[in-house]
């Protein structure tokens, strides 16, 4: 047998990958470092890179509820919380029979309706900054979680219900037949036997309305402007400013934001990566 | 185990008609096959009598009782799909019990009948297994086993042996005979092969174009087909359909073609006088063409266009004026492509067809 030999294109491969793993764990490493470092050792130059005396200080600090930072930090966090958990239980009970009725039924604008569903996808997210916000004065929903809500639904339901299309398609119809033959209604063949068939499509898309509403930045600064209904993103914002001299303390903020975000892929990405590749193999 | 009726069944979707006033009985106990060429209404058929579309016309009865606007479910009938449509994340076990599960069998019943469903059809030792872990023969026999645990009035089989290899298509026809025996069941089995129909069936209904073209026995299908379309389909390999304008010479009647005559027998020529115009398309099995070297008086002159020894028999392809035939003939007759051969009609088993209305012309 001939020895594997290492070309050119392989090697290419593995630098392309080692840069792009760097490009994307250095940051996190850097804030990581940073959160856990003395106000004064954060800007010391040259920078430590192992911080000669770590401590959790900044933790402590922004995870106490009576503290002053710490009160606000946990606010945004309940805030990003709710809006986000909100977006994501709606976009799922909204895309699911959406993506069901686009997949299995045939009616008068089917189509019509599908692309225009798609159609918000060709313009940028900003194009609509504007219009959103004055639609949402005239509806009284400025400065409200739901406005938010909404536009994140508006935003990421195509995309979700493309997704869990693509999954129905792939469920044999003749499943719910027999489902019906073995004693279901109707909406029985399509819980018990499409919704699991279905899981890894609808974790997929949960993911992905929550992330999406979790580190959305423009809108929430748009739409929110008193200080106990900002969400995170906007929020560390604010940080910055009132605390531009406190880099651990932003770092330790920015790292407790991205933690649901990271456990929830680490967890469920196995259904993420099924969800997008269903349907690109079978013709 | 019921009857199943259907008068006058009509499925439309706009202005097009799948389904086109059929009607036929299925005796109780009986086996019926639903055969025909893709797209001719057999499928949809079979999901009205399931319930799984809605009828637009007509009526359907299981067991004398009327079952056009009842769910699938309350219909008392199981179904077994082509491709087995057993539920993926459960195991066999659990794709047993599905059905007794939901209708709310107490769970001693439902063991007890999920063990002898198993037993039955030999699947106990994978009981435990994931319809994905079997191979397609096993998953059949669990589809089968499925439909078997509740002991319904009516089995629909939608093409259950398609997916099958050929070895195991005609081991698992045999079993589904053989079950169709034991239990006495009410079996309608639809089919595009025409020799699955044959073997299985007690009667078969031959559909086409979303018309109910026959329906009878096999062996009447196959010796007496009530029209061109029948005749063509039903038969490996397919009846020779020789379409020809009937003259008349000296007081005697011929079958005239471009390239070939025929003289009619006496029989056959008061047949032929009976249709509509003159034009008759004429009916032969390959089985009642005889073939000869030689030229003898009455055979009809062909060229070999290909020839297909398959053992048993062999098959030759003849030209035949415009007309290609197929004809069989013993294995140590020899014969070549493009040998000039003699043809002759076995008259007593001809079929006569008028050509206008495409129906078979009977004896007198």
């Amino acid at each position: 047998m001939r020895k594997r030999t290492l070309g050119g294109w392989d090697i290419t491969g593995w630098i392309f990958l080692i840069l792009l793993l760097l490009f994307s764990v250095l940051p996190m490493l850097w804030m990581l470092i940073t959160s856990v470092k003395s106000q004064f050792a954060a800007i010391q130059y040259p920078p430590e890179l192992i911080p000669a005396n770590p401590t959790l200080e900044q933790y402590y600090r922004l995870l106490s509820p009576t503290s002053e930072v710490g009160g606000q930090f946990l606010r945004y966090l309940w805030n990003s919380i709710v809006v986000s958990t909100l977006t994501t239980v709606l976009g799922v009970a909204v895309a699911v029979p959406a993506a069901y009725a686009f997949a299995r039924f045939r009616f008068p604008g089917r189509n019509a309706l599908f692309f225009s569903v798609l159609f918000r996808n060709m313009f940028p997210a900003v194009v609509f900054l504007m219009p959103l916000f004055i639609m949402m004065r005239w509806m009284g929903l400025v400065n409200t979680h739901a406005s938010l809500v909404i536009t994140y639904l508006t935003f990421g339901l195509p995309l979700s219900i493309w997704l869990l299309k693509g999954f129905y398609d792939n469920i044999p119809v003749e499943l719910e037949q027999a489902a019906r033959i073995d004693g279901c209604t109707r909406f029985q063949a399509f819980l018990l036997v499409v919704m699991p068939l279905s899981a890894p499509g609808i974790i997929a898309t949960a993911i992905y309305s929550f992330i999406t509403a979790w580190n959305e930045y423009v809108y929430a600064l748009t739409f929110l402007n008193s200080d106990e209904k900002l969400t995170l993103p906007v929020g560390l914002q604010r940080f910055f400013t009132e605390y531009a001299t406190n880099w651990p303390g932003l770092m330790a903020a920015s790292f407790i934001m991205s933690v649901p975000v990271v456990v929830m892929f680490l967890i469920l990405q196995k259904y993420f990566v099924r969800a997008l590749t269903e349907g690109a193999v079978k013709a | 185990m019921a009857q199943v009726d259907l008068k006058d069944v009509v499925k439309s979707y706009g202005d097009v008609d799948a389904v086109k006033r059929v009607s036929f009985t299925v005796g109780d106990g009986k086996f019926v096959a639903l055969v025909g060429p893709s797209g001719c209404g057999k499928t949809t058929t079979l999901n009205l009598i399931a319930g799984l579309l809605d009828l637009t016309e007509g009526e359907i009865k299981v067991g004398g009782r009327m079952v056009n606007d009842l769910d699938p479910k309350d219909r008392d009938i199981a179904m077994v799909f082509q491709n087995y449509a057993l539920y993926p994340n459960k195991t066999v076990r659990k794709n047993l019990a599905f059905p007794l599960k939901m209708r709310k069998v107490p769970g001693r019943v439902i063991s007890e009948k999920v063990e002898q469903a198993a037993k039955l059809l030999d699947i106990t030792h994978l009981m435990d297994r994931r319809p994905r872990e079997l191979s397609g023969g096993q998953q059949q026999r669990v589809a089968l086993g499925r439909a078997l645990v509740r002991d319904p009035q009516v089995f629909l089989m939608d093409e259950p042996l398609s997916n099958l290899d050929a070895k195991l298509r005609v081991q698992m026809r045999a079993e589904l005979k053989r079950f169709h025996k034991d239990l006495n069941a009410t079996v309608i089995y639809v089919t595009h092969d025409q020799l699955e129909a044959m073997t299985m069936a007690d009667k078969m209904a031959v559909m086409n174009g979303g018309i109910l073209q026959q329906y009878d026995a096999p062996e009447r299908v196959f010796e007496e087909p009530a029209n061109v379309f029948v005749a063509g389909f039903v038969g490996s390999p397919a009846m020779n359909l020789l379409p020809a304008s009937v003259v008349e010479r000296d007081g005697e009647l011929f079958a005239s073609s471009k390239g070939w005559e025929l003289h009619l027998s006496p029989e056959i020529a008061s047949r032929a006088q009976t249709a509509s115009t003159d034009q008759i398309i004429l009916g032969v099995r390959h089985s009642c063409l005889i073939l000869h070297d030689a030229q003898e008086p009455g055979c009809v002159p062909a060229r070999v266009y290909t020839v297909e020894p398959t053992g048993d028999l062999t098959f030759a392809h003849l030209e035949m004026g415009d007309e290609s035939v197929v004809i069989s003939t013993d294995p140590r007759h020899r014969i070549n492509a493009d040998q000039t051969v003699w043809v002759e009609f076995d008259q007593n088993r001809v079929h006569v067809f008028d050509a206008v209305t495409e129906k078979r012309i009977p004896p007198s």
